[in-house]
């Protein structure tokens, strides 16, 4: 490097060449890369890159050269760098941003651009210099740590303002339930109470703590039964869970509530405190209540024209001319069918709605349980002339339950197990003894049913994939006999393998000494 | 030939129509009573074999009917078939007094051998 002097060039003729290639070989060994762009051109376009420019960027400078840099930002125009960038060359200024821009093979990559204009002896601005380098690593590991950082600060401020506001929290939580809470000391002496307590009961904080539970209120919480749940079960540190009380209290009248209540078993200054919850439930019942008529009205009437057809279908039936095609008597056939559908969904839709108020009324007698199968096979074999329903064994015994619901299940498990194995005829019904039980199982030899399905298939409208859609209509007879037979205290299953058939089985115990 | 008439008591009238074509055609006279009010004196008049008798009708139930024909020597006896679209139905015609009860929609075949084996 002949030409540099005391730090200053020496622009003789002799060294020049020699170093201007020498400068030119080190600024293509950087590894960051560098460009100068002729701010006196049009669009101030690049006049030279060097190597490392061409390997971060992926072009060749034959590509770019003439170019303005801003091809490298492609699409993703919309970023404020670039607003930088437009300022720092207007003015004449240096700048450095990072900027988002792309290879050519369309790869990302983050660009630590530093751009800085060259001035001629009067300031103006020939040329801008910018040197680039791909800080992707770098910018990504930033990222994640402020990421890191964010999370760890946004922790920190939320446990401490979780801690702070716990108290209040918890305070507010237990004032705004729409459920009436008391906290007892154990003396039945009331420490505090919520404020739906307060307007449920009609009282005042002030005579309500600091007062002995069962004199509130001119003694209207001295309720034998809650007495006896504080009294009797609470100490024996069981709590006491869906507990019903019906009281008439003054002003407010007679109500269904619901408590829980436990004791609190923490060591310190609340040990042995009762906390109790009463839930008011007096309109909820009357809205199930409601319902269950509404329903109960409603079946009734769609029952009623629905006999008038299924007798004016039967009538028709009858009235058939002899030889007359056989397509019209099959057309009746299938309307009474299918009005015997109609029906049965009209009394499933009563029972759900039952069910699930809890309201399904079991009617229990001693019966011949073996006669009941073999009278309900025989009534459903009658009307089935495609499969065969075969009955073995015996339980040679008397159930106390409810005959119609037994006989609904029954009905059920064989309706499905024909409609659930239209090719295979053979339906095979099992009685048996097991130890205080009486068992009926009912076998199909049809597509049979995935294990992971055996539980689903009794929920409330549930239905079997892909086999709903060939099968429609099994809908909530299940649900309704798993309860039937859950409320006689039995168990109904099912085993299944898929493509094996199905056996649905129940059990229901028998009671020595009932009847 | 003396047919045997049947009473029938229903406050719809597709019922009775229907009723009225089946147990016509299978020879029996039939008196259809659409307001349950009217049914003793119908009675009283017509001398009905057998009642097939609503549960659900305005004013007047077929529960209360029936136990007031119970009370009556004249029809304590009578046939009753009680036939309802209510789930309890049963309980409440057994606990009135009727002969049989049949639920609907209820098969006519069925209601058709119950009748004939009343009637005969
Ligand atoms: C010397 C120099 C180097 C530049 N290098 C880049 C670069 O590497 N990447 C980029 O996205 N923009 C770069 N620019 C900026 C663009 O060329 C352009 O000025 C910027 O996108 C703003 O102008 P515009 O809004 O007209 O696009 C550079 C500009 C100059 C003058």
């Amino acid at each position: 490097m002949n030409s540099l002097q005391n730090g200053a060039f020496d622009l003789s003729n002799e060294t020049t060449r020699e170093d201007f290639n020498l400068l030119l070989k080190a600024l293509d060994a950087s590894i960051s890369g560098i460009i100068l762009t002729d701010n006196r051109l049009p669009d101030n376009p690049i006049i030279y890159c060097n190597k490392a420019f061409e390997i971060i960027t992926g072009y060749d400078r034959s590509e770019i050269i003439g170019h303005n840099c801003r091809f490298l930002q492609k699409e993703d125009r919309d970023q404020k760098e670039r607003a930088i960038l437009r300022d720092a060359i207007k003015n004449g200024k240096n700048c450095v941003v990072d900027i988002r821009n792309y290879k050519k093979d369309g790869t990302f990559f983050y660009n630590e651009l530093f751009m800085s204009p060259i001035k001629d002896e009067n300031g103006k601005v020939n040329y801008f210099i910018g040197v680039q380098n791909d800080v992707s690593l770098r910018k990504k590991a930033e990222q994640d740590l402020r990421k890191q950082q964010e999370l760890m600060e946004k922790r920190v401020a939320e446990r401490t303002q979780s801690l702070k506001e716990n108290e209040d929290y918890l305070a507010s939580i237990v004032q705004t339930v729409r459920e009436s809470l008391i906290v007892l000391n154990p003396e039945f002496k009331v420490l505090s109470v919520n404020d739906h307590f307060l307007k449920t009961f009609k009282v005042t904080t002030e005579d309500t703590e600091g007062r002995l539970l069962y004199e509130l209120g001119n003694g209207q919480w001295n309720i034998p039964a809650l007495k006896e749940l504080l009294e009797s079960i609470l100490p024996t540190n069981n709590p006491v869970e869906e507990f019903e009380v019906e009281h008439d209290f003054p002003y407010i009248g007679k109500k269904l509530m619901i408590l829980n209540a436990h004791r609190i078993e923490l060591e310190g200054q609340y040990k042995d405190r009762i906390l109790i919850a009463i839930e008011d439930i007096t309109d909820r019942r009357e809205i199930e209540r409601r319902k269950d008529d509404f329903l109960s009205i409603a079946s009734h009437e769609l029952k009623t024209p629905l006999t008038t057809i299924k007798g004016l279908v039967q009538i028709m039936q009858r009235m058939v001319p002899p030889g007359l095609d056989e397509k019209f008597s099959s057309v009746l056939d299938k309307t009474g069918v299918y009005v015997d559908r109609l029906n049965n969904l009209i009394a499933e839709l009563l029972d759900v709605s039952r069910i699930q108020t809890g309201n399904i009324e079991l009617h229990k007698d001693l019966f011949d349980f073996d006669k009941a199968v073999h009278e309900a096979v025989e009534t459903i074999q009658v009307a089935t002339k495609s499969h065969q329903i075969k009955i073995s064994g015996s339980t040679n015994e008397n159930v106390s339950a409810d005959e119609s619901h037994i006989v609904q299940v029954i009905n059920n498990l064989l309706s499905n197990a024909i409609k659930y194995a239209p090719d295979h005829k053979e339906i095979d019904v099992y009685l048996s003894r097991v130890s205080n039980f009486v068992k009926l199982s009912v076998k199909d030899r049809g597509m049979g049913i995935r294990v992971e399905d055996h539980k689903k298939i009794f929920d409330r409208f549930y239905r079997v994939g892909d086999i709903q859609q060939r099968f429609p209509g099994m809908g909530i007879g299940l649900y309704i006999c798993d309860q039937i037979i859950k409320n006689h205290g039995g168990t109904l299953w099912v085993e299944s393998e898929l493509g094996q058939g199905s056996v649905f089985s129940f059990t229901l115990p028998l009671n020595k000494h009932a009847a | 030939m003396y047919t045997k008439t049947i009473l029938i008591c229903d406050d719809d009238e597709g019922i009775l129509e229907m009723l009225a074509i089946i147990l016509e055609g299978s020879g029996y006279t039939i008196i259809p009573v659409q307001n349950s009010l009217n049914i003793y004196e119908t009675i009283e008049r017509e001398h009905p074999d057998l009642l097939l008798l609503d549960l659900w009708m305005p004013v007047l139930s077929g529960d209360q009917v029936l136990r007031s024909l119970r009370n009556n020597p004249q029809t304590h006896e009578l046939p009753v078939i009680v036939i309802s679209a209510s789930r309890d139905g049963q309980k409440i015609a057994e606990e009135a007094g009727a002969t049989e009860f049949m639920s609907k929609p209820f098969d006519l075949d069925f209601l058709l051998q119950r009748i004939h084996q009343y009637l005969n």
